[in-house]
C-alpha cells in the first residue's frame, strides 16, 4: 500500500490509502472520477490516457497512465484534460483543435491535447527551424493513435498555433 | 438533491414494461440529458459562426460525455457506489464447457455474484431473436457456440476486488473444458443469388432480374455450408429461372471465345476490428422500490438496444423484470458499425437486475474488446469477368462470395446481400450472376462495419478491373470510363439510381490529375535517380449505396421566443459530427444554429403516438396497406445509425420539421411585421425568402432578425415547434397535413405542432399550448413494398489515385501523395465532409498494407490481441501534407445531401494494390498486402 | 521460484510478484535451463571445450529478453517472437528513446504486472556496435571480445557486467506475459567465467 498525495491541475489530492498494483489511470477514473483522461488500450500503444507531468526543474513531459502504478505519481503535479481550459476559456490549442475540426468522436483528444501542450512549451523553451517543423510535431504526436481523423486536421492545427507565434516558437 | 421538474414520457412495449427517457434538472450534478445536449446555452457554440461542431468545446475540455465516463456518483438520483462486473468467456470453442473454476477468488477478491446460464433460465430471462443463435452464457455441458462465447458474469461490490480479481483470472484460464466435440455447427446466416440479363437493346426492359422476380435463395444446403441452387429451367419458378440465366451467363464466360477477355480470379480480404478508441461499457442501476432499470450505454441503435433489454427481461420472473426502463444513449467514441446491435446492453442490464439497488459497470479492456467486439466480414471472392476485346465493353461477370459470420449472425445475411448486390460496383454489365453465402463458425461474430461487404467486393472488382484494362492495354481511367454505369442506367438488381450518376465528373478529375498524368515519369524517375526506391501509381473509383431501403427518422425542432433552437433527433453521434449537420440543415431553413442539440432521443417523440408492425424490409403490400390506414402507423419508428445516413436520412427529419415551423411560424410572423397582406402575391413566395447571418430578407425589404420574427411567430399563435417522422425506402414517405386551413404535403408519414406561448389575444382562434399536437395524416403514399428488391438506390462516388514508394531492400510502403475526390450533394459540415474523407484514407490504408488477424484459436477469441498485435495507422502512415481532398460542388444550390461516409475509405484500398502492380509488376489478390509479402515478391 | 533463482534478481523489491498470492506469474513455457560448466568437462579439447561453453551461455544472449534491446536497428524489439516494437518507439540520441518518447515514460522503474508492463531503472537501447539480433552465437562471440564494439571492455569487464549488471538481471524476472532468459544470472556468469579460462574461444 501507498499513501498516495498528487497534485493535478493545482489541486492537491490525498492522502488516499492505495494499493500498489492500482493503475494510474484507474486512480484517476475510478477514485477521483476524472475521466477527461482516457482509456483505450491498457498498453500505452494509443496515448488516450496520457497526462501531463510537470516536473520540479520547469520541464514537463506526458506520461500514459495506463500502464503506471498510481504510486509512481505520488508527489508529482500533474495536469490533465480538465485543467487547461480557464474559467471556461479554452486554451489556444484547445481552440485550435475545435477551429481546425481537428477531431472527430474525440476520444483521443485528451491525449492529443496533452501532448500538444507539451510541445508548445518545449518550443517556447527552445524554438525549432521552420525546415524542422513538420518532423517535429510528427514525433511529438506520432504515439498518439486516432481512428477517426487520419491525423492530417490535428497536424494541422498543431502547425497553425505554432506559425501564428513563430517568435515564440521557431527559430 | 432538489427534482425541480421531471417528464417521463413513455412507450409501452408488448410484455407491459415501460420504455422512457427522463429528462431531469437538479441543482448540483447535471443530468445526463443536460450534460449531452450541445453545446448548451451558456457554452461557446463553435458552430453558430461556422468554425467548428457543436461537441467541439465539450470534447476537447474532457467534458463527461462516454458512456464509460460515467459512474454512479456522476447520475442523479443512483446511489453513489459504483459496483463492477467481468464476463468470463470462454476461448475453446471445440471442447464442451464444464464450469468456472472461481477458487483463486478468496477472501477479499470474492465475488459478490455470479451469474451463469443456470442463473438466467430460473429468472427467465430470454434471448432477443436476433442474438438467439447462442446462450447469453454458455450452459455447462455445452460446447460454446464462438471464441469468446460468454460463460459467467461476475459482480464486485467494490473496484478494489475487481481489479485485483480480474488480474487473478488472467492465468490460467479459470474455465474448465471436457470432452472434445468439434466446433459447433449451425446453419449459414443467409444465401442469396442475384442473377441479371439485360434486355438486347437500350431501355428494353430486362430479361430477367431481381427486381422482377424477387430474390433468390437455395432450395437447400449441403452440409450445411454449400447452397445448392434450384434446378435451371427457363420456364420454372423465380429461382429455377435464376439459376438457368445464371448458367448460361457462366457457361459464356467459360466458353473459349477468342473476341472476348476472361478474366478468373480469386481473392480474399481479412478479418478487420472496427478498433474505435473507446472500448464498450455501460452502467445500470435497478431500484426495486420503484422498479425501475436505468441504463448508460454507447450504441449506434438506441432504439434497438431498448427494446432489446426490454425483450430480454420481459418474461423475466419476480424481481428480474422491471416496471420501467431508462436508457440513456451517449456520445460515442467511435463506432463504424462495430457499435450497431451489440450485446453489451443486455449484459449490463443483466448486470444490474442480478446485483438489485447497487448501480454495475461492465466494461471491456481493449483485450476484452478485440475478444468480443464486432468484425468485418472476411471474403472469399472468385470472380469472372468477360470484355469485349474490340470495345472493351464488360460483357458479362459472375462471381461466388464466401463469407464467415462468426459465432452469432447479427447483420451477416445483409452483409452478405449488400456486398453481392455491390459486386460489380459502378460498372454497366447487361449479364450478372453473383451468388453469396455466409455461414457460422467459431470466430468472432462479424456484423456490420463501415463499409458493409462494399469494400471487400470493390476492392476485389477495382483490381480486377485494373489487370482487365492492362490485358487491353487500355488506360485504366478511359476503360472505367468507358463501362460506367450512367444516370439512369440499370443496377444488377434491375433498377436504375435515384439522382445523376457522378462518376464521370469524378473520373475526369482522377484523370487530369498530376498525379495520374506524372506516373509514368515519376515511376521511371526513381528507377534512374533512386536506387533500391520502386515508384507506383494506382486508381480506383467506387460507386457505393448510402442508406438500407428501411431509414426511419424523427427529429423535433423548436424556436423559442427569443430566436434560440433546440432539436432533438434519434440519431447517434459517433464522430460523424450529426449534431452539427443537424444544426446546419435547420440553420439553412430557420435561420439560426441551434446551441441545444440532444441525440439519440428514441422516446422524445411520444406525442407522435408511434406505433409500428411487419418487418419494414419484407413486408406485404397488402399488410402495407392495411396498417397504414391507421394515421399513427409507419414502417418503422426508429432506425440505427449506419449505412452512411446520417447526411441524407438523419437529418431529413429535422428539416422537415423547420421546415414546417418556417411555412406556418417564422414566415407568417415576418409577413406579419413586414406588414404584407395575406391576399399580397408576396404572401405565398416563400421560397424567395433567404436568411443570411440570422436575418431574413426577401427582395424589397428590410431584413427581419430572427428573434423579432421568433417573438412575433409566439405571441401571433404561429407553429414554434415541430417533430416530425419520416421513413424511405429508396423513395420517402409522402403525407399530406392539414394546418393552419391548408393541406400541407411533404416528405414525411408524422407531424405535431407546437404553436406560440403568446397571448390568446394575439390572434382570435389560436391556441396556446406548451405541448405538442399531432396532426392526422389525410393521405399517405408510402413507397411500395417491390422496393424491397432494390440493391443499391441511393449512391455516391468517390475516387482515389495514390502513388506509392516502396523499398526494395525491406517491403515497406510509403505513401508519397494521394488525391481523394467525392461526391456528397450539399454537404452539410464542408470541414467534416473533408475530415471524413481524410479519416476513410486512413482506415483504408490500414486495412490495404497493415490490418489482419487470425480467425479462430490465434485470433483475437483468445483474449490476448491488443493494438501491439494489431496494427493501425499511426500520422506517419498517412501522407499527412500529400493528401488532397476534394469535395465536387452539389449540382444545383438545394441538392439534398448524401452519404458519403464509407465511400471515401475504399478506393484507396484497390488504388494501393494497383500502385503496388504499377511498382512491381506482382498483382497481391489479397488483403492485406504486408511488408513482408512485398519483401517477398521483391526478391 | 527456488532461492538460487532469487539470488539472481537484482531489481527492485518493489516488483509486483512479492505482492497480492493469488497471482501468477505467466512464463511462455516451462523455463528453459542453462547447463553448469562442469557438464562440459566431457569435452577434451579446452577450445572445443571453451567453445561449447560460449554456445550454452549464447542461449542466454539469442533469447527474446537479450536480442529485443540489442536489434540491429533503431527500433527495439518486444515479446517472446521478438516482433517489432508496438508503438512504433526508436533509440533516439543518446539510445534511450526521442525526445518525446523517452523509453522511461512507459518503461519505469520496476515492472508493472497488472499491465504487462515490463521495467527498470535504466531501460534503453543497447548501442549499435552492440546489435546481436540476426547474428549467431559466434559472431556474437566475437562481437561481445571486441574492445571497439564491446564498450571498450575487458574480459573480466564483460564477464562483471553480465553476472553482476542488474538491467541484465532483469531478463530473469521479466514479469507477466514473459518468459525468462533461460537458467539464472550466475548460472549465466559461471559459464562466462569459465569460458574465459579456458581461453574464451569463440564457436564458429
Amino acid at each position: 500500500m501507498t499513501t498516495m498525495r498528487i497534485t493535478i491541475n493545482g489541486k492537491a489530492y490525498g492522502p488516499t490509502e492505495i494499493r500498489d498494483e492500482l493503475s494510474m489511470n484507474d486512480y484517476l477514473r475510478e477514485y477521483l472520477g476524472l475521466t477527461g483522461t482516457k482509456f483505450g488500450c491498457g498498453m500505452a500503444q494509443c496515448l488516450s490516457c496520457a497526462v501531463i507531468v510537470d516536473n520540479p526543474d520547469g520541464s514537463s513531459q506526458t506520461m500514459p497512465t495506463c500502464i503506471v502504478p498510481a504510486k509512481n505519481f505520488a508527489g508529482k503535479s500533474i495536469r490533465t484534460i480538465e485543467g487547461h481550459a480557464q474559467n471556461g476559456q479554452p486554451s489556444v490549442l484547445q481552440k485550435a483543435f475545435v477551429e481546425h475540426f481537428s477531431f472527430q468522436c474525440g476520444y483521443c483528444t485528451a491525449g492529443f491535447v496533452n501532448e500538444g501542450q507539451v510541445l508548445l512549451e518545449r518550443l517556447a523553451k527552445k524554438p525549432v527551424a521552420r525546415a524542422d517543423l513538420d518532423k517535429t510535431i510528427q514525433e511529438a504526436l506520432n504515439g498518439h493513435i486516432c481512428r477517426c481523423t487520419g491525423y492530417v486536421k490535428y497536424h494541422e492545427a498543431m502547425r497553425d498555433v505554432i506559425l501564428a507565434d513563430a517568435k515564440r516558437y521557431v527559430s | 438533491m432538489e427534482l425541480s421538474r421531471r417528464e417521463f414520457v413513455k412507450l409501452m412495449t408488448s410484455s407491459g414494461i415501460a420504455l422512457s427517457v427522463s429528462h431531469a434538472t437538479f441543482a448540483q450534478t447535471p443530468a445526463f440529458a443536460t450534460r449531452e445536449t450541445l453545446p448548451g446555452r451558456q457554452s461557446w457554440n463553435p458552430a453558430a459562426t461556422g468554425v467548428g461542431r457543436i461537441d467541439g468545446l465539450a470534447k476537447v475540455t474532457g467534458a463527461k460525455l462516454y458512456a464509460s465516463d460515467f459512474r454512479a456518483a456522476d447520475l442523479p438520483g443512483w446511489p453513489a457506489n459504483t459496483s463492477h462486473a467481468m464476463l468470463i468467456r470462454a476461448t475453446d470453442a471445440t471442447h464442451v464447457f464444464t464450469g468456472i473454476d472461481l477458487s483463486r477468488l478468496s477472501g477479499a477478491l470474492k465475488p459478490s455474484r455470479v451469474v451463469t446460464a443456470a442463473d438466467l433460465a430460473t429468472a427467465g430471462i430470454r434471448v432477443p431473436a436476433f442474438y438467439a443463435q447462442a446462450d447469453l452464457f454458455c450452459p455447462v455441458g455445452k460446447t460454446p457456440l464462438y471464441l469468446g462465447h460468454p460463460v459467467a458474469l461476475l459482480i464486485f461490490e467494490q473496484f478494489d476486488a475487481f481489479d485485483q480479481a480480474r488480474m487473478a483470472l488472467r492465468d490460467p484460464s479459470c474455465v474448465n473444458y471436457g470432452q472434445e466435440t468439434g466446433a459447433v455447427a449451425i446453419a449459414p446466416f443467409g444465401a442469396y443469388r442475384f442473377v441479371r440479363v439485360a434486355g438486347s437493346t437500350p431501355g428494353a426492359p430486362d430479361v430477367y432480374s431481381p427486381m422482377q422476380a424477387g430474390w433468390v435463395t437455395p432450395r437447400r444446403f449441403l452440409n450445411m455450408d454449400l447452397p445448392v441452387w434450384a434446378p435451371a429451367n427457363q420456364k420454372g419458378p423465380a429461382d429455377a429461372q435464376a439459376s438457368f440465366y445464371g448458367e448460361q451467363i457462366r457457361a459464356g464466360l467459360a466458353a473459349n471465345n477468342p473476341d472476348q477477355l476472361v478474366l478468373d480470379r480469386e481473392f480474399q480480404t481479412q478479418s478487420i476490428d472496427p478498433m474505435f478508441l473507446e472500448p464498450e461499457s455501460g452502467i445500470a442501476w435497478y431500484d426495486p422500490k420503484s422498479k425501475s432499470l436505468e441504463l448508460v450505454v454507447g450504441v449506434q441503435s438506441p432504439m434497438e438496444a431498448t427494446e432489446s433489454v426490454a425483450y430480454l427481461l420481459g418474461n423475466a420472473r419476480g424481481s428480474f423484470k422491471p416496471a420501467l426502463i431508462h436508457t440513456h444513449c451517449a456520445y460515442m467514441g467511435g463506432g463504424f458499425g462495430g457499435r450497431d446491435h451489440t450485446t453489451m446492453p443486455l449484459y449490463v442490464a443483466l448486470a444490474a437486475m442480478f446485483y438489485p439497488n447497487r448501480p454495475v459497470r461492465l466494461a471491456n479492456n481493449r483485450y476484452e474488446q478485440f475478444q468480443s467486439g464486432i468484425k468485418r466480414h472476411p471474403f472469399k471472392m472468385r470472380s469472372r469477368m468477360g470484355v469485349d476485346r474490340a470495345t472493351g465493353k464488360i460483357r458479362a461477370f459472375a462471381a461466388d462470395h464466401r463469407l464467415d459470420g462468426g459465432g452469432l449472425a447479427n447483420f451477416s445475411a445483409q452483409v452478405a446481400t449488400v456486398g453481392a448486390t455491390a459486386a460489380i460496383g459502378m460498372y454497366d454489365i447487361p449479364k450478372v450472376d453473383v451468388s453469396t453465402v455466409v455461414f457460422h463458425s467459431r470466430a468472432v461474430t462479424a456484423g456490420s462495419m463501415r463499409g458493409y461487404g462494399t469494400t471487400q467486393v470493390l476492392t476485389a472488382l477495382e483490381v480486377l478491373i485494373d489487370e482487365a484494362a492492362a490485358a487491353l492495354r487500355l488506360d485504366p481511367i478511359e476503360f472505367r470510363r468507358r463501362n460506367a454505369l450512367p444516370t439512369n442506367g440499370q443496377t444488377m438488381a434491375g433498377n436504375a439510381l435515384i439522382g445523376v450518376t457522378r462518376t464521370d465528373e469524378v473520373l475526369a478529375k482522377l484523370a487530369n490529375h498530376p498525379i495520374w498524368q506524372d506516373r509514368a515519369t515519376e515511376r521511371a524517375r526513381a528507377l534512374q535517380q533512386r536506387a533500391g526506391i520502386l515508384v507506383g501509381t494506382g486508381v480506383a473509383c467506387v460507386n457505393k449505396d448510402f442508406g438500407t431501403g428501411a431509414d426511419a427518422c424523427l427529429a423535433s425542432v423548436e424556436v423559442s421566443p427569443e430566436g434560440r433552437i433546440t432539436i432533438r433527433s434519434d440519431a447517434v453521434e459517433m464522430g460523424t459530427a450529426i449534431g452539427t449537420a443537424l444544426a446546419n440543415r435547420v440553420a439553412a431553413i430557420i435561420g439560426g444554429v441551434a446551441d441545444e442539440v440532444a441525440m439519440a432521443q428514441v422516446d422524445a417523440f411520444a406525442p407522435l403516438g408511434l406505433v409500428t408492425s411487419g418487418d419494414p424490409f419484407s413486408i406485404t403490400q397488402a399488410a402495407q396497406d392495411a396498417a397504414s390506414r391507421n394515421p399513427r402507423w409507419v414502417a418503422e419508428i426508429s432506425s440505427p445509425s449506419s449505412a452512411s445516413v446520417g447526411a441524407h436520412f438523419s437529418t431529413h427529419a429535422a428539416f422537415e420539421a423547420a421546415r414546417v415551423i418556417f411555412r406556418f411560424g417564422l414566415w407568417p410572423a415576418a409577413l406579419d411585421l413586414w406588414g404584407i397582406a395575406k391576399t399580397d402575391p408576396r404572401a405565398r413566395q416563400w421560397d424567395t425568402a433567404r436568411w443570411q447571418q440570422r436575418k431574413l430578407a426577401i427582395p424589397g425589404l428590410p431584413p427581419l432578425d430572427l428573434a423579432s420574427v421568433a417573438a412575433k411567430a409566439h405571441a401571433r399563435g404561429g407553429v414554434t415547434a415541430a417533430m416530425v417522422h419520416g421513413f424511405n425506402r429508396w423513395s420517402w414517405t409522402n403525407a399530406s397535413f392539414k394546418i393552419a386551413g391548408e393541406t400541407y404535403t411533404a416528405d414525411i408519414d408524422a407531424l405535431a405542432v407546437r404553436t406560440g406561448t403568446g397571448t390568446a389575444k394575439a390572434r382570435s382562434g389560436s391556441t396556446t399550448s406548451d405541448r405538442f399536437v399531432p396532426l392526422n395524416r389525410t393521405s399517405i403514399n408510402i413507397p411500395p413494398a417491390i422496393n424491397e428488391r432494390i440493391g443499391v438506390a441511393y449512391a455516391s462516388t468517390c475516387g482515389t489515385l495514390v502513388r506509392i514508394e516502396i523499398e526494395r531492400a525491406t517491403g515497406s510502403v510509403r505513401i508519397a501523395n494521394a488525391y481523394s475526390v467525392a461526391e456528397c450533394g450539399q454537404p452539410l459540415v464542408p470541414e467534416v465532409v473533408v475530415g471524413q474523407m481524410q479519416g476513410g484514407f486512413a482506415m483504408g490504408v490500414g486495412q490495404a498494407l497493415l490490418e489482419t488477424m487470425p480467425l479462430y484459436e490465434d485470433g483475437p477469441g483468445n483474449g490476448k490481441w491488443n493494438l501491439g498485435e494489431y496494427v493501425v495507422p499511426r500520422a506517419t502512415d498517412m501522407p499527412l501534407n500529400g493528401l488532397e481532398i476534394e469535395v465536387l460542388p452539389p449540382l444545383k444550390p438545394d441538392d439534398p445531401p448524401k452519404g458519403m461516409a464509407e465511400v471515401v475509405m475504399i478506393p484507396v484500398i484497390p488504388a494501393i494494390l494497383n500502385a503496388i502492380y504499377d511498382a512491381t509488376g506482382h498483382r497481391f489478390q489479397s488483403l492485406p498486402v504486408t511488408q513482408a509479402m512485398l519483401k517477398g515478391v521483391l526478391k | 521460484m527456488n532461492a538460487a533463482t532469487r539470488l539472481g534478481l537484482l531489481v527492485s523489491m518493489t516488483f509486483a510478484l512479492a505482492l497480492a498470492p493469488a497471482m501468477s506469474v505467466k512464463s511462455a513455457g516451462p523455463t528453459a535451463t542453462l547447463a553448469t560448466p562442469e557438464s562440459f568437462s566431457s569435452i577434451g579439447d579446452t577450445a572445443a571445450r571453451s567453445a561449447a561453453l560460449f554456445a550454452e551461455a549464447g542461449k542466454v544472449l539469442t533469447s527474446a529478453r537479450c536480442v529485443n534491446c540489442h536489434p540491429a536497428g533503431d527500433r527495439p524489439l518486444q515479446t517472446d517472437a521478438g516482433r517489432l516494437h508496438q508503438p512504433p518507439v526508436e533509440r533516439g540520441a543518446d539510445g534511450f528513446g526521442a525526445v518525446s518518447a523517452r523509453c522511461s515514460t512507459c518503461h519505469q522503474g520496476a515492472n508493472f504486472d497488472p499491465a504487462g508492463m515490463p521495467g527498470h531503472a535504466h531501460w534503453h537501447l543497447a548501442p549499435r556496435e552492440m546489435a546481436w539480433q540476426g547474428k549467431t552465437v559466434g559472431e556474437i562471440c566475437v562481437q561481445v571480445k571486441d574492445p571497439a564494439r564491446n564498450g571498450g571492455r575487458t574480459l573480466a569487464q564483460i564477464h562483471d557486467h553480465m553476472t553482476n549488471d542488474s538491467l541484465v538481471g532483469w531478463a530473469w524476472a521479466p514479469g507477466y506475459g514473459r518468459a525468462s532468459a533461460p537458467g539464472t544470472q550466475k548460472e549465466l556468469g559461471a559459464l562466462l567465467d569459465a569460458w574465459i579460462k579456458t581461453g574464451a574461444v569463440c564457436p564458429t
